[in-house]
This record gives structure tokens, sequence and C-alpha cells, in this order.
């Protein structure tokens, strides 16, 4: 048998093992394109209307002498984690200007916001 | 001692290895087809417009109404559905002259009566199969009703929920 000439064995391993861990990588970044949250997802996730929402029944609720002691607040508070799974606390004071505090977190999002009336 | 005889062997064989890598890399991707999920999108925009139309019902038509009409639905204890119900549906499928939407609907207001939340139906444009896929889209209004009915009259927070689908 003509006497083969095996030297170049390490050289050919390597190559080999870097090409296929250059083709695993290429594999795995093509599909991590389809994995996380989509952009309309994030947009239904975000409670934009919930906040704005509870703020502005909040402050209705303000300037009309509203306090924390009454029926609103409990009906509120106990609806709110009932049925939108979040949890919110609000205080009210009237001096000159109305103001209202109000704190809103339902898990993901937190909200905090501090109103003064005119 | 360095002999570059040997290049074009090289670069040849590089070139090879490449092109065989990516022919290899193609038909493996081809073989499977992953879409992000895209429902997302058009639940999103359901809920916009659902969300829309219910703030359109909540606001007065004009300043010298103290009380929007979803306020003066509520508190009509006759039944204030069958308003609701037109001016919902007026509002989600109006388009113009072409042909009208499908957006069907399901309202109720939840309130909380002696400990324990109940909930009132508003209207619907049909009953629930149980097999549609809806959207929720919810608002506070703040109203003067005995709740529960036998209970004194006082101002009270419900909240209006909708249930939106396409059919």
């Amino acid at each position: 048998m003509a006497r083969l000439n095996d030297d170049a064995q390490w050289i050919i391993l390597m190559g080999f093992l870097v090409s296929f861990s250059l083709f695993f990588l290429a594999i795995v970044i093509n599909q991590s394109t389809v994995v996380g949250q989509t952009i309309a997802e994030s947009v239904v996730e975000f409670p934009k209307n919930d906040i704005r929402d509870i703020s502005h029944v909040i402050k209705e609720h303000a300037v009309s002498n509203g306090v924390i002691t009454d029926k609103v607040h409990r009906d509120i508070l106990n609806l709110s984690i009932q049925r939108k799974g979040a949890v919110i606390n609000y205080t009210l004071t009237h001096d000159t200007n109305y103001h209202s505090l109000i704190t809103y977190n339902n898990g993901v999002t937190t909200y905090s916001e501090n109103w003064t009336s005119d | 001692m360095v002999n570059d005889g040997g290049q074009l062997y090289t670069i040849e064989g590089v070139a090879a290895g490449l092109i065989m890598l990516l022919t290899a890399y193609m038909v493996v991707g081809a073989t499977t087809i992953c879409t992000p999920g895209d429902a997302h999108i058009s639940d999103m925009q359901l809920e916009v417009l659902g969300s829309d139309a219910l703030t359109m019902v909540d606001t007065p038509p004009n300043s010298s109404m103290a009380e929007s009409p979803l306020q003066l639905i509520i508190e009509d204890d006759s039944g204030g559905g069958g308003r609701f119900k037109n001016m919902f549906m007026n509002y989600t499928n109006v388009s113009g002259f072409g042909p009208k939407h499908d957006i069907q609907f399901s309202a109720n207001y939840t309130y909380e009566a002696d400990g324990s939340i109940m909930s009132a139906q508003i209207n619907s444009s049909r009953n629930l199969t149980g097999g549609e896929h809806a959207v929720r889209v919810t608002k506070w209004v703040l109203v003067n009703k005995r709740l529960p009915p036998a209970g004194p009259l006082e101002k009270r927070a419900v909240l209006v929920e909708v249930l939106l689908w396409r059919d």
C-alpha cells in the first residue's frame, strides 16, 4: 500500500467543527426572529385605555366632592381587582383645589398619578 | 519554509465549503415555516374600535346635558338596552357607503352588592354560542342607582363590559 500522509488530520477535524458550529449558529439566529412578543401583542398588553379610564373616573368623582369613605371607593377597588385584575388605590383631598393621588398595578404595568385641579 | 503554491486550492476549498454550508442551511430552513402569531393585530384593532365606540356612548352630546347616554342607560331600570344597542352598533358598523361590518357585541355591567360581585345584562346583538373569538372593552361609569335593587339610592361606580367579536 502506498504510504498515506496523515499529517493534516487535525486541521481537517477543526475545519469540520468550525463549519458545523457556524451552521448551528446560523439556524439559531434564523429561528430567533419568530420568538418573542409581536408588536400588536405588546400594544394589547399595555393598559393605556384602562389607565386613562380609571384616571378620568376618579377625577370625575373627586370634583363632585367624592371621599374615600364612600361606596364608590369600595366599588372601584373591588371591581378593579375582581374584573380587571388590577390593584388600584386612590386618595382624594379637597382644600381650595381638588387633589387626587392614584396608584395602579396590573401585575405588568404600574402607574401612579398626583393630580390637582385649578 | 512557506510555499504559496497552494493558495488557489485553499481559496477554492473555502469557497466550496461555504457554498455547501449555505445550501445545507437553506434546505434545513425551508423545511419549517414558523409564522409569528398575528391574531393580535386584528384583536388590537377591534379593541381600539370598541373602546372608542364605548367612549362615545359615554360622552354627553352637548354641554347642556349633565349625564352621558351611558349613565342614563344604566340608571334606567326599565331597560335602556335598546338604546345602547342602537347607539353602539351605529358607531361600530359605520362604514360610509360600503358593506356593513359584521361586528357583534354583548354588553353587561358589573357592580358590587352585599359583598359579592353581580352583573346585569345591558343588551347583545345576538346570543353567545361560545365559539366566538372576542375581545373585551370596559368603561367605568358613575351612576346614581339602587344596587341591589332593594338598596339605598346613592352614587355608585359600575364597570361596563362589552365583548366584541366578528362573525
